[in-house]
């Protein structure tokens, strides 16, 4: 067969650079939507964890002092646990997700940029693919929680918005890692180990010393506070959100910062 | 843009060390344009290392690289996304490279005969179309310089002759092919051997080079 005539050029016409995003945006969504492990732990993980927290930690009431306020609440301790436990799966879940993702795909994405991708447009389009996800899933997440527990229209949205914020952070906590660490086991090990230590000790059932002020540093801190203050004491502690959306993007922005000086390249053309 | 006297890639004194094991000690390289050129060695010699340095994928130690025109770079092992489909990595990189049309990914789908595959997702290809993916992206954009690190890994005899044709057809229209390879039979199809030893590049013309009239 002969050779087609290759001569024949394409336009020359380059495409704008804002064309980029779009198709970076498409791909990075689609990248992060393929995993079908995440997919199949949020189907079956989500109710499980749900019903086994709610039978291990039974009804019995609990009294506790939410840390932020000072308020003391007697409270039944299933519900309790079921906003620790809801909080948890999405820590693991986004965690893990998104780390596979973007550890897969980093050499992949070094080629995109060497062969002329801007860097800042594949930020972009991860970073909101980072968010869809992570929104998709705690939306997921506080809807399964209602078939367990009704907690009322304001504190459900108070647990929505704890559970998006703690996905957010756990996504970011998932692209760190996924540029950090060299091998798959580590990755899982950090965000499995981090996210039930960091859930855990937030819950005074499991922790009887749940008011100590050293988990003010962790980042399940604000969103669980949040949550927790919308659920059981009808008060928004917008604070403590932003405390939350505040390590989210910590992460995010060291994540970032790594991926931008891993997929860089020295171009040596004139 | 090309140099006056035709050069296109020079690289000058290029040292790269691994801890204490020193891969290159001083290399040099200068190729045309319209030249295709081998560089061969011993496994280990450092063949792979030198290309990535070339490419601007890995940072020299000490040395002065320099390319005119653009460049593509195909890596040995195949850097695709096994997720994407053949079609969606050819609109990705041709995004990239912000390209208008998609016409040069056809061309080169149709040599490498691998098409049918457009619709299959990467990770479900076997390893020659993986291949044959890998070193599209790289030509995709038609560049001026080329730097292929044994691009034909598990391709069938038809496709590696195939693969001759594209070479060939690059060097034609005054593309400078530099290919890593380890087959002795093939190497008078290049213009010139870069031989890569001690750290240290030797350049051998061949017959072909008489033959294509490189200068």
């Amino acid at each position: 067969m002969a050779v087609p005539d290759l001569a024949r050029r394409q336009p020359t016409v380059p495409q704008p650079a804002f064309r980029q995003f779009p198709t970076a945006w498409r791909f990075a969504l689609r990248n992060q939507a393929r995993n079908r492990l995440a997919a199949l732990l949020l189907v079956v993980f989500v109710p499980l964890w749900y019903l086994l927290m709610q039978a291990i930690a039974g009804h019995k009431p609990l009294t506790f002092r939410l840390f932020s306020t000072g308020q003391v609440f007697t409270v039944d301790g299933g519900h309790l646990t079921l906003i620790s436990a809801g909080l948890n799966s999405v820590t693991m879940i986004v965690g893990f997700g998104i780390f596979a993702a973007i550890r897969r795909t980093l050499a992949f994405d070094k080629r995109l940029v060497f062969a002329g991708f801007r860097q800042a447009t594949l930020i972009a389009a991860k970073t909101c693919a980072i968010a869809v996800i992570a929104v998709a899933v705690a939306c997921y997440t506080a809807m399964v929680l209602l078939a367990f527990w009704r907690p009322g229209a304001g504190g459900w949205l108070a647990i929505w918005a704890g559970f998006t914020v703690m996905a957010l952070t756990y996504g970011a906590f998932g692209l760190l890692l996924g540029v950090l660490v060299k091998g798959d086991l580590e990755g899982f090990f950090l965000i499995v180990m981090g996210g039930l230590m960091d859930t855990f000790l937030q819950n005074p059932l499991g922790n009887p010393l749940a008011n100590k002020p050293i988990l003010e540093w962790f980042p399940s801190f604000g969103p669980m506070q949040f949550a927790v203050g919308g659920a059981f004491g009808h008060q928004a502690l917008w604070g403590h959100l932003a405390l939350g959306l505040a390590w989210a993007a910590g992460f995010a922005a060291s994540g970032l910062i790594i991926f931008q000086l891993k997929t860089r390249t020295r171009r040596h053309t004139t | 843009m090309t140099a006056a006297n035709g050069t296109v890639l020079e690289a000058h004194d290029v040292h790269k060390a691994y801890g204490r094991h020193r891969v290159l000690n001083g290399a040099e390289l200068e190729v045309q344009a319209g030249q295709l050129v081998a560089v061969v060695g011993e496994n280990g010699a450092g063949k792979s290392t030198l290309l990535r340095i070339l490419a601007g994928t890995l940072a020299a130690d000490r040395g002065e690289v320099r390319i005119a025109g653009t460049l593509g770079y195909c890596p040995q092992d195949p850097v695709v996304n096994d997720n994407l489909t053949v079609g969606q990595h050819l609109r990705y990189f041709a995004s990239a490279q912000r390209l208008a049309s998609l016409r040069r990914a056809g061309e080169l789908m149709d040599m490498l005969r691998f098409g049918q595959f457009k619709d299959q997702a990467a990770g479900a290809l076997s390893g020659g179309t993986r291949q044959k993916l890998n070193l599209t992206l790289a030509l995709l954009h038609d560049p001026d310089v080329l730097l292929l690190d044994e691009p034909y890994q598990g391709f069938d005899w038809e496709t590696y002759l195939r693969f001759w044709d594209v070479a060939c057809d690059l060097r034609a229209r005054g593309k400078a092919v530099v290919i890593i390879t380890h087959l002795v039979f093939e190497q008078d199809r290049f213009d010139v051997l870069a031989d890569l030893a001690d750290g240290r590049l030797t350049r051998h013309d061949t017959p072909a080079k008489d033959r294509h009239g490189s200068t």
